[in-house]
């Protein structure tokens, strides 16, 4: 009898958390992370940071709402633009009207000048990187901005979307709070910044003054639930509206069977590749590079990973980039595998030693990758150790074959760039991200960048690719693609097919049926 | 009694100073920069370099030493170097949710383990016996994630009496109180295991003693003679495992913490080492350090309420 009227007591108090049937204003998203990191556009760049900053923040040009193809690119805060002959300078007209959070004031050519010169400096900004072609950005009127480049670039205008270095913020905000700008980001987005608290959760409101109009969704509260199986559960007891999810087909699979939700899967297809160190001996003779080309099984990988959230790489950067080509990659062949192993004057197979993080997914998918190079003779002597540990290692070259899985800006340039030139490569004053000494298709990579001619331009970029491949730098192993799941009653207001900032985009037409 | 807390919490003093030194130390023996981590992937050497600089890498380490240590001195933790926002905001944030956690599951862990291992003691190798010592096995070979997925399982999803997410609101009690039940349980039920074990060995060295028996003889009833003459004289190793237990407890609740979505220092503690969050993880390690030196102080001072001769000594 007592326990009765506990048990009643306690649901009593818990019927406040029954799921409100009436049409909801308040959206509840469950990521999974400790705390948001950086909330400065220019400094985001974790999925966490990146996936909040999107609802916050605008850039000059966008990707149209569910897509991140650049040829989806249409006005934001610049309401018309156009550039020289030589498209070296550009001249973007603002839209006038346009509200920052709070008391902000409106946007003016100031705060895009500001912004620009603040994500092209080094020490405010994650992208500086991008910015390296731009000569200056300047107000030729309270609404009018131009940049002058160096030398043309291959999208201008991909550098000063909604992504990365390109989001504007207000200069009077960024000047007054200084290094906290981070915990207060003021931008002119759908959703501005309420309160955050440590370990529980990020609070936006809507922006009610946002120049597409005042959001239908009221609240977002972004909570921090890093444990995926609970994360899950809370998605199942109706607490969440929106979830971060798994990569992997049991997940999509376990989500798609519960009643109400609906599973996004989207680009970008992150493409995991093995960077084969050609400094390294015995990486260093093409065969043996080859060799291991043969040994990896891609549809085993997919199988592995699931059909639904991944799919077969055809180059050395992701499919959907502009410029991609199917680069005609080696098929799985043991026999052959073995053959270029021996002539190499390795008949009794090799070892490598291969640093390796212990993030659970990527760790499973190289286990795979060893077992299959196995088949041929290749033994990987995997030292498997934490995230940010394995990131400076990599990057101190101490690892024979580097495991890398990343999307990047959808254009060749940027991925061929930062991970196959000569340039980038690791340990040098101005590495990227060149983990195999690749140094095949550098005449190629620099000679598109300053293509006028379209078309010459992407031939560039396909014939880069083949040399890659021919030179075997590295290994494309499979694309994931980004999955998330949703209630049937969240309508998002436009078609997801990708999102440059990994996750859904929030805006002023999302709502509740 | 002043003087004596006063006294401990110097003596306290030289263990920080060699807790701080070794957290300094080992933070930054642990390879990956935290420049690097915070940038990302697509940072170029130039602006990891500025980062550095900006966050004070790039000076010589000694001279870090100093500052972090005068910091320290002054009580002041900084900023983190990852959110800018000042650690003692955070820590403060989420730390009546680790106190809250902590006491509770002290509570069940005391209320269920102590009887359970006078009654086992009293009926040694009978049924209550062989189930409280089975018992207590479970709970100590059983993960806090299996068990605390499956009460999630039972009482979230099945029943739905509790909520999945734990993140209480703390101005609400009934809030508060509603979302700690099923934590505290999870980690109440380990620190129980615990207790119960210690408590059974512990009542049975004293059981036999000679004061036993003459309590018995003189008449006093047997229920008093186990609750106050055995239990008393049996207490001190229950305290000194309650003592040790709420130290892990503050750090290690970070399963708990995870599995029920509850704020947390533990998880505070993890995520700034995931992150490289050098002055974070040295503030939140001062403030631990902080707290374990008075629980062990709060420890001791309970030996001399349960046994005087501690007090005199």
């Amino acid at each position: 009898m007592k326990f009765r009227h506990i048990l009643l007591a306690a649901t009593l108090l818990a019927a406040p958390l029954a799921p409100a049937h009436a049409a909801k204003t308040d959206l509840i998203v469950g990521m999974a992370a400790q705390d948001v990191g950086k909330l400065d556009p220019h400094l985001a760049v974790s999925t966490i940071d990146r996936t909040v900053v999107a609802w916050l923040f605008n850039g000059l040009v966008r990707f149209k709402p569910g897509s991140m193809s650049p040829a989806d690119i249409e006005p934001d805060l610049a309401a018309s633009w156009d550039a020289s002959a030589d498209k070296k300078v550009w001249t973007f007209k603002l839209r006038p009207g346009v509200k920052f959070h709070g008391a902000y004031g409106e946007l003016t050519a100031d705060d895009v000048v500001y912004s620009l010169q603040r994500a092209a400096d080094p020490k405010r900004s994650a992208s500086s990187g991008d910015f390296a072609s731009f000569e200056k950005v300047e107000a030729v009127d309270p609404l009018t901005v131009r940049i002058t480049l160096k030398q043309t670039i291959p999208s201008l205008l991909g550098i000063i979307t909604n992504y990365g270095g390109g989001f504007i913020v207000s200069k009077k905000a960024a000047e007054e709070m200084g290094d906290s700008f981070n915990a207060h980001p003021v931008g002119t987005g759908p959703f501005a910044f309420a309160a955050n608290t440590p370990n529980q959760s990020l609070e936006l409101v809507a922006h009610k003054a946002y120049f597409r109009g005042a959001p239908k969704i009221e609240k977002i509260s972004y909570r921090y639930l890093p444990a995926n199986a609970s994360r899950d559960l809370a998605f199942q007891n109706g607490e969440l509206d929106l979830e971060f999810g798994n990569q992997d087909q049991t997940w999509v699979d376990r989500m798609k069977k519960l009643p109400g939700a609906v599973v996004d899967v989207f680009e970008p297809g992150e493409e995991a590749i093995l960077h084969l160190n050609a400094a390294q001996k015995p990486l260093d003779d093409l065969r043996v590079r080859q060799a291991i080309a043969y040994a990896i099984n891609r549809p085993e990988l997919i199988k592995f990973q699931g059909a639904d959230v991944s799919r077969q790489p055809g180059s050395v950067i992701p499919i959907g980039n502009l410029g991609y080509v199917d680069a005609g990659l080696p098929g799985n062949d043991i026999a052959k595998a073995k053959a270029l192993l021996a002539e190499a004057g390795f008949k009794d197979g090799l070892t490598l030693k291969v640093v390796h993080t212990q993030l659970p997914n990527m760790l499973a998918q190289m286990q795979v990758v060893q077992a299959q190079l196995k088949r041929a003779g290749i033994n990987l002597d995997l030292q498997v150790v934490e995230h940010a540990t394995y990131h400076q290692m990599i990057r101190q070259d101490l690892s024979a074959i580097v495991f890398y899985s990343a999307a990047r800006f959808p254009v060749a340039d940027v991925y061929l760039t930062q991970f196959y030139h000569s340039r980038s490569t690791v340990k040098t004053p101005t590495a990227v991200a060149n983990f195999s000494h690749c140094t095949a298709a550098d005449a190629e990579i620099d000679a598109a960048r300053t293509e006028p001619d379209g078309a010459k331009q992407i031939a560039l970029w396909q014939a880069a690719q083949k040399k890659i491949v021919a030179q075997m730098c590295a290994v494309p192993l499979i694309e994931t693609l980004q999955a998330w799941v949703h209630k049937d009653n969240l309508v998002y207001g436009y078609d997801l097919k990708g999102s440059l900032s990994l996750g859904p985009i929030i805006n002023e037409t999302t709502h509740f049926k | 009694m002043i003087f004596y807390i006063a006294r401990r919490l110097l003596a306290a003093l030289p263990t920080l100073w060699a807790v701080l030194t070794l957290v300094f130390v080992l933070v930054r023996i642990v390879p990956g920069d935290p420049a690097a981590a915070i940038l990302g992937d697509r940072a170029t050497p130039a602006a990891v370099a500025a980062l550095q600089t900006k966050l004070g890498l790039d000076k010589p380490i000694w001279e870090q030493y100093v500052a972090f240590l005068a910091q320290s001195a002054r009580g002041d933790f900084g900023v983190s170097m990852v959110t800018n926002r000042p650690i003692l905001a955070d820590v403060g944030a989420v730390i009546p949710h680790t106190i809250d956690l902590t006491l509770a599951a002290m509570v069940i862990g005391i209320v269920v383990g102590i009887p359970a291992g006078v009654w086992a003691a009293l009926y040694r190798n009978r049924a209550i016996d062989i189930a409280a010592r089975l018992l207590s096995l479970l709970g100590l070979s059983f993960p806090v994630f299996v068990s605390g997925i499956f009460l999630l399982l039972a009482f979230a999803l099945h029943w739905r009496i509790f909520p999945v997410i734990g993140n209480a609101n703390l101005a609400d009690p009934a809030d508060r109180l509603l979302k700690l039940v099923l934590p505290s349980i999870t980690l109440g039920l380990v620190m129980a295991a615990y207790i119960t074990r210690v408590t059974r060995s512990s009542m049975l060295s004293v059981l036999d003693e000679d004061y036993m028996r003459t309590a018995r003889a003189k008449g006093v009833p047997w229920k008093r003679v186990v609750w106050r003459h055995g239990l008393r004289n049996a207490g001190l190793p229950v305290v000194t495992v309650v003592g040790l237990y709420i130290g892990i407890l503050i750090g290690n609740s970070v399963l708990t913490e995870i599995v029920f979505n509850r704020p947390g220092l533990g998880k505070i503690i993890v995520g700034a080492l995931n992150q490289r969050d050098y002055t974070m993880l040295q503030g939140l390690m001062v403030i631990y350090c902080f707290l374990i030196v008075v629980v062990n102080l709060v420890t001791d001072l309970a030996y001399g309420f349960i046994d005087p001769r501690v007090k005199q000594a």
